[in-house]
């Protein structure tokens, strides 16, 4: 435990009722100043440890401490934790100025001050000029950093966002994504993001929680989670990816598609079945004689930046290669990748059983 | 919205004519100075005079706004929290069945409301009189206070709700600061209704007010029944006016509050 956490989850479980637990026996630590995300299909648990934080709702079993006191008890009202709601949540009573000076007339802080820790704000999400106006006559976008300055202007150590980015369109959403991202870096503060965006996720988080059904998968920097998916949930999630069955030969010896490949893994069992993963960028398109896999193109999308193609190898599997060059559909192609290319999971291993096996390797290929 | 066909305007026109001729033609004989309904004489207001120089029915005025202001006042104010407690109830089907019963006192006929109020206040004991006509005009008045604030506060978001706590907001707070403002417009709503059904309430007010108490509505019943003078029309024809001013005047604060509070979303 390091002296720096500021919420720490114990075993928390989380049941409602009729509809079995939400969340069974968490358990995870945050440190100040970071930006985690936790990310998830819908229904993962993702939201409720998002509201267990907030204090809008109790947990069912377990503790949560927020710097180092346990709040289960303690009112949403009384914790030192700001959220950003996903439909924002504005008062359409109140205009800009007052919806962001809600928390402050609360406290009933002087007017001289709250005026300007209200002004101070909202130049922080850069809606300078703004006080005046109704709700009503913001667009999505400054309605979003409306929100976010009603959450900061509070000064809370911890800063929830509840997929605060679904609702605007794309070019908006990749801009607030670098807003948020810078915003967190010149508060310092502690944020918590929640989002199914798997791209969002890569892009701004210190690091990531992969959730599945009311429980942690793996955790991670950006990096380590699409580099080193611990299972295949994980590893389809966060980005494309090939996940093919295969048999560890020997230490740095696979087997798979019919054929054995040099690997960076070692420390398995002899023999034992594991899934293959490789992404669809790490596979390049060659002259069948050169390539490692020979395979049959069954289809093509251009995607902008690369086209996405479609392959089937000899015995059945299906390859997707991301190739900025073009391919004939129905052509037989030779894909090659390099052995660091390759990442081998085990079947049912745990987080911590996978963290000991990556560390064991210290292999340079790891090592990015 | 399509434009009305020649046929439709001429048919609404009949049917408003219908509608509006009997009190056009109280009011159009209210300035008669022949004294009967069959002729007009001529142009007068001794009417007008007869009805302010009459002090027993200005005090019976005076009684019927009173009762109607402080009758429209309370109920709004039970009412209000009442429709706040209702939309709080978890249990979706005790919810449904306290609407219900809100509901069934709204359709309920008067007349049983009426009678049911004058044997309670027997039984209890209460005196027939201000009292009583306070009570029951509050007692009907409630559940429409309750259907016009309720819409207002589904509407409202829970979000809003935890956002307010989120900021610290306690549940008084979240009371003054969030719900009450957001529902202004159901609440003025349902106290201009309040207002409007306790100033022209009969069927009620006819059993449970005593001697020596009197709304309009049950004066002008005894007048009629005494005879017609044309004192009732120029009466009528008041507050007919009056009627027409408080429509206006809700017209007024709900669509002044339609033009400031807009539900969010959309518009970039």
């Amino acid at each position: 435990m390091s002296g720096d956490s500021i919420i720490r989850f114990e075993n928390v479980t989380q049941a409602y009722e009729g509809a079995g637990n939400v969340l069974n026996n968490v358990s995870f630590e945050l440190e100040r100043g970071k930006f985690y995300t936790l990310l998830g299909p819908s229904g993962c648990g993702k939201t409720t440890i998002l509201r267990l934080i907030a204090g809008f709702i109790k947990p069912t079993k377990g503790d949560i401490y927020i710097e180092g006191q346990i709040v289960n008890n303690s009112p949403a009202n009384e914790r030192q934790v700001n959220t950003v709601f996903q439909d924002y949540a504005l008062f359409p009573h109140l205009n800009v100025f007052e919806n962001v000076a809600f928390g402050l007339r609360i406290k009933k802080l002087k007017k001289a001050e709250i005026e300007r820790r209200v002004l101070e704000a909202l130049e922080f999400v850069n809606l300078h000029g703004y006080e005046k106006r109704d709700i009503s006559e913001m667009s999505g976008g400054q309605r979003q950093r409306v929100a976010i300055a009603r959450a900061i202007v509070n000064d809370p150590e911890v800063i929830l966002l509840d997929e605060p980015l679904s609702a605007l369109d794309l070019k908006l959403r990749t801009e607030m994504q670098y807003e948020l991202r810078e915003l967190q870096q010149r508060l310092g503060k502690t944020f918590i993001f929640v989002t199914h965006d798997q791209e969002e996720a890569l892009a701004m988080s210190d690091e990531i929680f992969v959730m599945k059904s009311g429980e942690i998968q793996q955790s991670g920097t950006p990096l380590d989670i699409y580099d080193e998916p611990i299972n295949r949930f994980v590893a389809d999630f966060i980005g494309e990816s090939n996940i093919v069955d295969g048999v560890m030969i020997d230490d740095y010896r696979v087997r798979f598609a019919n054929q054995e490949f040099e690997c960076v893994d070692q420390g398995l069992n002899k023999n034992e079945k594991v899934e293959i993963v490789i992404r669809p960028e790490d596979l390049h398109i060659s002259p069948l004689e050169r390539g490692k896999i020979t395979v049959t193109v069954d289809s093509q999308l251009f995607r902008g930046v690369h086209y996405e193609i479609s392959t089937v190898d000899e015995v059945g599997n299906e390859w997707l290669v991301h190739s900025t060059k073009k391919v004939e559909v129905g052509s037989r192609i030779g894909l090659d990748f390099e052995p660091e290319a390759i990442h081998v999971m085990r079947l049912n291993e745990s987080e911590e059983a996978f963290d000991a096996r990556l560390e064991a390797y210290g292999a340079p290929g790891h090592e990015k | 919205m399509e434009k009305l066909s020649k046929m439709g305007r001429v048919y609404l026109a009949i049917v408003f004519l219908i509608l509006y001729a009997p009190i056009f033609y109280l009011i159009f004989y209210s300035f008669n100075s022949g004294g009967t309904m069959s002729s007009f004489e001529g142009f007068t207001l001794e009417h007008y005079a007869a009805v302010f120089n009459d002090t027993r029915l200005i005090i019976i005025v005076l009684n019927t706004v009173i009762v109607a202001l402080l009758s429209a006042l309370i109920s709004t104010a039970i009412g209000v929290l009442g429709a706040i407690g209702i939309v709080f109830i978890r249990n979706r089907k005790m919810r449904n069945a306290v609407l219900s019963l809100n509901t069934i006192l709204i359709v309920s006929p008067d007349v049983i409301i009426g009678a049911s109020f004058l044997i309670l206040f027997t039984m209890v004991g209460v005196k027939l009189g201000f009292a009583s006509v306070l009570i029951s005009h509050i007692a009907f008045s409630i559940p429409i206070v309750v259907i016009m604030v309720l819409p207002k506060l589904m509407e409202m978001s829970d979000s809003l709700i935890d956002a307010a706590t989120d900021l610290g907001a306690s549940k008084r707070d979240i009371l003054t600061r969030v719900i009450l403002p957001y529902i202004k417009p159901g609440i003025f709503a349902g106290f201009f209704l309040a207002l409007t059904y306790s100033l022209d309430d009969f069927a009620v007010t006819f059993f449970v007010t005593g001697n020596g108490f009197a709304t309009l509505s049950v004066e002008i019943y005894s007048m009629a029944r005494a005879g017609i003078t044309l004192t009732i029309n120029a009466l009528s024809a008041l507050i007919f006016l009056v009627t027409l001013g408080l429509v206006l005047g809700y017209y007024f604060f709900s669509n002044r509050a339609r033009m400031t509070i807009r539900p969010p979303g959309g518009g970039n």
